[in-house]
Formats: structure tokens, C-alpha cells, sequence
């Protein structure tokens, strides 16, 4: 049976270029707009991995990925972080969350800088999911 | 207005123009305050990537402006993440103020800090100006922010010496509460009241000084509930042309931002309102705090 990969990224160009590659690779895709739709969707789907880009309207992917991987039911899932924010930004603000006294939170499974190619898109994700 | 404000969540609409990243860093002092997540707005105004004849819709000049809109947010945002502060950001099409209004409204905003747009001139005799239509459209908080203070520095703390403008509304005593709650923020807050001229016209002098007495007194009276929650205060009573007299108290006492309630409709009496809150926000070399008269309680 075909794995749900969900996407959350508020650009409508990277919407569908994911979407083509998920569909492209066998997978379905679930989409969403925004970290807090995309938490929603996580919780009620319960994706095989999540796609996550982090500057979004409502809700950031940083703090979608804290709540996930704060959350026992959530926190196994995979998540590729597909951004044009820097990897080191992305861990540097975790940190300062954890200082400003959250909880500490695993690095991503994977994190890929935008642009993507299809193939190394597609190459991660059968890394985490098959 | 019953309910602490706070603000916690802050659009900040940017043409790239008026207001850059050191505008917002400006505004960090309200981090004391509970503030801690930004909302960029970029709007693309219509006819940059309009229908043109023979040549379509400019996809590609979309495309282009977009990216480097995203480009600076990017990087902005790098900067504010790292501080742990939440961001969001926006790159839209459309007119300027429905997009502010609706992106506001979506976003849930306690305070939206914009730079001086004007229409055209002639635009505004017919639409008016674009500060009151966002004024009378909103009941969030809108900051006119100027960043450079007239001796040419970097405005580096707005909110702390700021000038409290009251004409004794409903407007105005929302604007009092609204400070109230900036003690964390707020060092100092200079309370003035213009007088207009006509006030004074009177035979007697008796009456003038009891007309003067009374506005003292409630001054004084508006300091105490600051004194009261820990905000040094100092009052003043000006007499004259009301944006003349405000701005010109601004500098006197060496104010860092100019505050004022507004009801953003019609009642002409009120200090705030129509062409004062439009010269102010517009003309004023101080950023200028609006109160709304119904402002939304926190986290509606």
C-alpha cells in the first residue's frame, strides 16, 4: 500500500513540484499550508514522513517540528526540513527555545537547502520510508 | 477596553521602502512585554506586474519581485529565528490596504506597524488618505513608525519616553489603558492636552485659569495611574494648533514616539481624529502609536 507523505510549505510552486515527486515515486501526497494546518493534518493523518518548510504564515516549521517531536504519538515520524532558511538558523533557534526553557528536541531526520533536485528529493525520502 | 493588551504578535507591512530590518530591531525593547512573534508583509502592488498591451501579464516580473522580496526575509528572519522569536512572512499581489487589513485579521495581529504610505494627491481627494481608511478599517493598534529621530539618529527605543496626546474622549482613555500596561517598556510618558485658542476666549480671567485648573488637575490625575504601576510621568498643557502643539511638545520634552487614541469615524471633536491622526501619522517626524477606540481584546 502506498505511504502519505505530507508537504507543508505556503509556496504554490514547491506545493507542486513535491507533490510531483511524490506522485512520480509511488507515494500519496497530502498537503498543507502552513505549520498549523500542518500539525492538524499530521495528527489526524499520520503521515509516513513529513516535508516541512520553516518560513510560513501562522505557524513556522520550527515550531510545527517542536510540537511533533515533543509529542510521543508524534514523534517518530520522520521529517525532512526543505528550506531556503540556513540549517544552522534552524538549530540555533531550537536552542534558543530550549533555553528559553522548552524542551530540548532531536536534530531533523534530513535537511535539504531549497532549491531541490527531484532525484535528491526523491532519494531522501526512500531513505527514511522505502 | 477592559482587558490587558499585550503586544504579542506584530505585522509588519514593508515595501522595502520606508521601513527595513533596523525599523523592526527597533522595536525589540517590546520583547520585555511578552512580544515575540513577527509577520512580514510584502504587497506587490497591482500594476508593477499588471496586464500590459502586448505584452501580458508579467509572470516574470512577479516572479522576480517576489524572490527578491523572499530574498530579505530570508534573511530576517534567519536573524529573528535565532533569537528565538517566531516568524511568519507573506509576499502578496494586490492593493496595499486590503491585503494589511485581511492579513491582519488572518494572522490574529496585536499591532500593525507600517511606514508613511500617501496616495497620490490626487488619489487621496478621492479615496482619502490611505492612514485613516487603515484606521477606520482596523481595530488593531497601528503604529506609523519613523525610525530615524530628527537629529538624524536611529530611533533606538520608541516606546520608551513616550507623548501621550489627550483631548478627554472615550479615544483618548483607551489610549491611556493601552499604555498603562507597558510598564516593562515604558520609562517615562510625557501627558500633554492642546488647548485650542478658542477655549481661552473669555472675558473673564478667572474663568480661563479655572478652565486651565481643571485640565491640570486631570492630567495629574491621568500621571498618578501611571505613577501607580511603576511608569515615571510629567504632564503638560499646551495651547494652540493641535498637531503644531504635539509635535512641538514631541521635541520640548524629547519624546520618542507620539501617542494617541482614534475612533476612526466621524465625531470631528475628538483630538485623534480625521485630518490630526492623517497629519500626525503622515507629516510627524515622531513614529505615531494609533489607538483604536474599539480595539479587540487580546488574542481575538
Amino acid at each position: 500500500m502506498a505511504k502519505r507523505v505530507l508537504s507543508v510549505d505556503d509556496d504554490p510552486d514547491i506545493i507542486a513540484f513535491v507533490k510531483t515527486v511524490l506522485e512520480e515515486n509511488n507515494y500519496i501526497p497530502l498537503i498543507a499550508r502552513n505549520g498549523e494546518a500542518g500539525l492538524a493534518m499530521v495528527r489526524e493523518e499520520r503521515p509516513a514522513l513529513v516535508i516541512l518548510d520553516v518560513l510560513m504564515p501562522k505557524q513556522s516549521g520550527i515550531r510545527m517540528y517542536r510540537e511533533m517531536k515533543s509529542d510521543e504519538s508524534l514523534k517518530d515520524i520522520p521529517v525532512i526540513i526543505l528550506s531556503g532558511i540556513a540549517k544552522r538558523t534552524f538549530l540555533r533557534s531550537q536552542e534558543a527555545l530550549t533555553e528559553f526553557g522548552d524542551q530540548p528536541v532531536p536534530e531533523p531526520e534530513a535537511y535539504i537547502e531549497k532549491p531541490v533536485e527531484p532525484e535528491e528529493l526523491a532519494d531522501t525520502i526512500k531513505s527514511f520510508i522505502g | 477596553m477592559k482587558k490587558e493588551q499585550k503586544i504579542k504578535k506584530m505585522l509588519f507591512v514593508t515595501q522595502f521602502e520606508e521601513l527595513w530590518f533596523d525599523a523592526l530591531q527597533s522595536l525589540m525593547d517590546l520583547r520585555k512585554a511578552g512580544f515575540n512573534h513577527v509577520v512580514f508583509l510584502h504587497v506587490i502592488e497591482r500594476d508593477k506586474v499588471a496586464l500590459r498591451r502586448g505584452k501580458g501579464y508579467l509572470k516574470d516580473e512577479e516572479v522576480k519581485l517576489r524572490e527578491m522580496a523572499n530574498v530579505r526575509f530570508i534573511d530576517w528572519a534567519e536573524n529573528l529565528f535565532e533569537q528565538g522569536m517566531e516568524v511568519g512572512a507573506y509576499i502578496v499581489v494586490g492593493d496595499i490596504l486590503p491585503k494589511i487589513i485581511s492579513t491582519a485579521e488572518e494572522e490574529g495581529v496585536d499591532l500593525i506597524v507600517t511606514g508613511r504610505h500617501r496616495r497620490p494627491k490626487l488619489e487621496e481627494l478621492y479615496a482619502g488618505s490611505e492612514t485613516l481608511d487603515l484606521l477606520r478599517r482596523t481595530s488593531t493598534p497601528v503604529l506609523v513608525h519613523k525610525y530615524m529621530l530628527p537629529s538624524g539618529k536611529i530611533n533606538e527605543k520608541p516606546f520608551d519616553r513616550p507623548l501621550l496626546a489627550l483631548d478627554w474622549s472615550s479615544a483618548s482613555e483607551n489610549a491611556v489603558q493601552y499604555l498603562l500596561t507597558f510598564k516593562d517598556v515604558v520609562k517615562k510618558v510625557v501627558v500633554i492636552h492642546v488647548a485650542g485658542e478658542k477655549t481661552f476666549k473669555s472675558d473673564s480671567a478667572m474663568e480661563i485659569q479655572a478652565i486651565r485648573k481643571e485640565n491640570r488637575q486631570k492630567l495629574e490625575a491621568v500621571c498618578d495611574a501611571f505613577r501607580d504601576v511603576g511608569i515615571e510621568a510629567e504632564s503638560h498643557l499646551y495651547i494652540g494648533s493641535t498637531c503644531e502643539q504635539i509635535e512641538k511638545a514631541a521635541q520640548e520634552r524629547e519624546a520618542t514616539m507620539i501617542v494617541g487614541g482614534t475612533t476612526g469615524k466621524k465625531p470631528l471633536k475628538e483630538i485623534f481624529l480625521g485630518s490630526t491622526a492623517k497629519k500626525l501619522a503622515e507629516r510627524s517626524a515622531f513614529p505615531t502609536l494609533l489607538i483604536p477606540a474599539n480595539i479587540k481584546p487580546e488574542g481575538s
